[in-house]
């Protein structure tokens, strides 16, 4: 570092600095080697595939983790040993990628988890609540629910104002925005922005081209875990450098084909979903439709797909697969798969893995019976299910024996796209299908699923991804206060019209 | 400035393995049971030889048998992260009724015990209804019901041991075939039957689901509550069944018949790495923890160690092994 570049005030311009950070699990070398420097008062954006390390390497740096080799200095200082509580206290706040949340406790309570308000060692209730309101204002979220009672959105949200308003000099946000919805994300560029201007500087990780392009001033590039490349101006990138610059390749965007249906007999005819806010007459999905959900969170576009999931009770509502007769709507997930209705969840550690099982375990445990004769598992037969899907999904991992736990954020996602592809549905329904998947990956499994269509599978897609909605769906349904608004298809669907759609739902 | 400007660095070479320090120690902590057990043998065969007899050998076994029943009934709910304290009294109760179907309805002795065990299958069943339909916590739950079968089998037998059991009925308990007992021969079955069930079976397998993440189970499309409740039926099966063991081999049965296997019951399998938390665990772990405070128990009746102090020494050593497996936790998930 040049003396030359130290600002005015005599500050060291790189506000942390880690060098030669090695981690290492067991055999596996989750960061080799890695060195570099944040610029204070920047957005510096930290790319790679699943699996290439970001998520260890902001572990370390914050506290979590404590790496195999290597140092680290937050000002010019070294530090050794530290763990969370010590970072936050020198002003090193982490978002971690998977929610920390303690269910049974206030939002409010987890908002102020281990900043709370004290003194004396007591916590000053009234001040605490005060704040909480104060930061949930124009939120939506309820100081005093639980928790536990909060959708996705939500939770993520309660994460990432703890750490907003922490007072802190550096804030790592780890996917932050993979639960978001457009408003949120706006809301939240537009605060980072803001502390930015006040000096604070951010660590920022995402998979999403357009936010790094948006919002970041340099990014570094992981790799297997070694630094693979980077950055001091991500301004001059174009989306297609900057897929290139994190993959080491071209990427070719996936696009569907999309198909109009207008003749063909609806191979899903579902009627009179109504229960808990939602009132939905009638959907119907022709063979091989693909068709996407969206709407603002409590819009409807989730419950509906977990009420014919099974998941969420109804009052009243049927469904008709094929030509079997028409039959009121699952009551439990286990005869939606029955039925051959498949579901996957928006949260994976809380409603989509068993974390402590092993990859295959997980992949074969929506199709026990598949892989059984009269309640004894045949190996042999879970082996090809699990090693099958174990490859389509293209999961990084040294096998199918590796416990799901291990894997990286967006592997972990793989695993539970494998589990419900593996059902061999009539039916599946995909909410976020790619949250937390690699630009590559991504494109990969919008591939599955438009082959899977091609068989006559019909397909929900659940998103918030305007993205991810154009290129994958023939048709879209736009939610608003539990009902269909709108439908889409063809040409009318484009991401203005999508968001578009989505603002004027705000406004309503 | 930084090694950030704009390079593109070759990717590194592959990862190389590491060192296998930590895995030898996690192989040790893995089987921390095992060496424990094995050092404990050998320290109490250096105070008493007597340790080291055929005789000492049978009578390990044939302790390790009734204990080993109730671990396996306890470690069921614990793999699906509930908990039931009511087993062993559950235990003593049923096989009161058992014996007071002989003795008061005139039963032949083989029916009188089924009706046992089909009392304890049915209060394990009763236990899983309450704690799945009915959401009651199950610690509560099953402490309560602990207390409720404490007290049934007080009233039943008014205080009195009962001893007149039929000969038919304490045979198992008694038989040898070449002077060796032939009771630890039914735990063996037992634990082979619940090794192939959790290893090879789908209900197995959905335990371990069910204990490793209950809101997941349930989105992937297992029932979740039916799991639940079969596995406390078990556990109740299985506990009358060790009720029954227990009364053949005492041949009797006292007021609080079953009551001081409480602690040891819940001990075996989580000090066999049960975790509490669900999900974690097998049968092998359960008989390395059932013969680990086997041989601490006699191991200090026979070395002679005044009673005052087999109640501490006892459990230092329960600790130990406690502590150690908590540190293998802690470093090795
Ligand atoms: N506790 C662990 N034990 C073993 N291996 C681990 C552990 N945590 C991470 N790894 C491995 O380290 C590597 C890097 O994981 P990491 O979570 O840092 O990836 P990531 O870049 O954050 O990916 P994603 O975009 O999917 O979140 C992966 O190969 C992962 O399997
Ligand atoms: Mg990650």
């Amino acid at each position: 570092m040049s003396v030359a570049a130290a600002t005015e005030t005599g500050q060291d311009p790189i506000i942390l600095r880690v060098e030669k950070l090695t981690k290492h699990y067991g055999s596996t070398a989750a960061l080799r080697d890695v060195s570099l420097g944040i610029r204070r008062g920047t957005i510096h954006g930290l790319l790679g595939e699943n699996g290439a390390g970001k998520t260890t390497l902001v572990g370390i740096i914050s506290g979590q983790r404590t790496p195999t080799s290597g140092s680290i200095y937050l000002d010019g200082q070294p530090i050794v040993n530290v763990d969370v509580k010590a970072m936050e206290k020198a002003g090193v706040f982490l978002v971690t990628q998977e929610p920390m949340i303690i269910d049974h406790i206030t939002a409010a309570e987890n908002l102020m988890l281990g900043i709370w308000p004290s003194s004396g060692g007591f916590v000053n209730w009234r001040k605490l609540k005060a704040d909480a309101a104060r930061m949930l204002q124009d939120t939506g979220i309820d100081p005093q629910s639980l928790a536990g009672k909060l959708d996705a959105v939500a939770r993520r949200k309660l994460n990432i104002l703890r750490a907003m308003f922490s007072g802190g000099k550096v804030i790592i946000l780890d996917e932050p925005t993979a639960a978001l919805t457009v408003e949120d994300r706006a809301q939240l560029f537009t605060f980072m922005k803001e502390l930015k201007a006040q000096g604070v500087t951010f660590i920022f990780i995402s998979h999403y081209n357009d936010e790094i392009l948006e919002i970041c001033d340099a990014c570094s590039v992981l790799r297997d875990g070694a630094l693979a490349g980077g950055t001091e101006d991500v301004g001059n990138l174009t989306s297609e450098q900057l897929s290139e610059l994190v993959l080491g390749r071209g990427l070719v965007l996936f696009q569907r084909e999309r198909r109009t249906y207008n003749e063909q007999r609806p191979a899903v005819r579902i009627r009179d979903v109504r229960g808990d806010g939602i009132n939905v007459s009638a959907l119907d999905l022709r063979p091989g439709e693909i068709v996407g959900f969206t709407g603002l969170p409590g819009a409807g576009a989730k419950e509906l797909a977990r009420m014919i999931f099974g998941l969420m009770p109804v009052r009243s509502g049927t469904i008709a697969l094929g030509d079997s007769p028409v039959q009121p709507l699952p009551a439990a997930p286990r005869d939606a798969f029955d039925m051959g209705i498949a579901f996957l969840s928006d949260d994976r550690r809380r409603d989509g893995l068993v974390a402590q099982m092993t990859i295959g375990e997980n992949i074969s445990l929506s199709s026990l019976s598949a892989v059984a004769r009269s309640g004894f598992l045949k190996p042999e037969a879970e082996k090809v299910l699990s090693d099958r899907y174990f490859k389509a999904m293209g999961i990084k991992a040294s096998g199918p024996a590796t416990v799901v736990d291990t894997l990286s954020g967006g592997n972990q996602q793989k695993v539970c796209l494998g589990r419900v592809l593996a059902t061999g549905p009539r039916l599946l329904m995909l909410d976020e299908p790619t949250r937390g998947i690699d630009i590559g990956v991504k494109q990969d499994v919008l591939r599955i699923i438009d082959e899977l269509s091609l068989t006559g599978v019909c397909v929900i897609i659940v998103s918030t991804d305007t993205d991810e909605i154009v290129r994958a769906v023939d048709r879209v349904c736009i939610f608003e206060a539990g009902a269909i608004r709108e439908e889409l298809s063809g040409d009318e669907i484009t991401s203005e019209r999508l968001r578009q759609g989505a603002k004027v739902t705000a406004g309503a | 400035m930084s090694q950030t400007s704009a390079t593109a660095a070759k990717p590194a070479a592959a990862p190389n393995s590491q060192d296998h320090g930590p895995s030898i120690l996690g192989w040790i902590l893995h089987n921390v049971v095992w060496i424990w057990l094995i050092a404990l043998v050998v320290l109490f065969g250096m105070f008493n030889e007597y340790f080291f007899t055929t005789f000492n050998l049978q009578n390990i076994m044939v302790q390790a048998t009734v204990l080993g029943m109730i671990g396996l009934a306890v470690a069921l709910p614990l793999l699906v992260a509930e908990i039931d304290l009511s087993l062993p009294a559950n235990l003593g109760f049923s096989s009161a009724i058992g014996a007071m179907a002989y003795s008061d309805l005139g039963l032949p002795w083989f029916l009188a015990m089924l009706i046992g065990v089909g009392v304890a299958t049915l209060i394990g069943l009763f236990n899983g209804i309450c704690i799945t339909k009915l959401k009651m916590v199950s610690l509560i739950q099953t402490l309560s019901m602990m207390i409720i079968l404490q007290g049934a089998l007080l009233a039943l037998t008014q205080g009195r041991t009962i001893t007149n059991l039929p000969q038919g009925y304490v045979w198992i308990g008694q038989a040898t075939i070449g002077g060796w007992p032939i009771m630890p021969v039914i735990f063996v079955v037992a634990l082979i039957g619940m090794a192939i069930l959790l290893k090879n079976t789908v209900l197995g397998r959905s335990i371990y689901a069910v204990g490793g993440n209950a809101v997941a189970s349930n989105s992937a499309g297992i029932r979740v509550d039916r799991i639940k409740i079969i596995t406390y039926t078990l556990a109740g099966a299985l506990a009358g069944v060790a009720g029954f063991l227990l009364a053949s081999w005492q041949m009797a049965i006292t007021s609080n018949q079953g009551s001081s296997y409480l602690l040891y019951a819940i001990a075996a399998p989580i000090i066999g790495g049960v975790s509490v938390f669900g999900g974690r665990g097998n049968v092998v772990g359960v008989l390395g923890g059932v013969l680990l405070l086997t041989v601490i128990q006699v191991g200090l009746a026979i070395i002679a160690v005044p009673s005052f102090y087999v109640g501490i020494i006892g459990g230092v050593m329960i600790f130990i092994a406690v502590a150690i497996d908590a540190i293998r936790v802690r470093y090795f998930g």
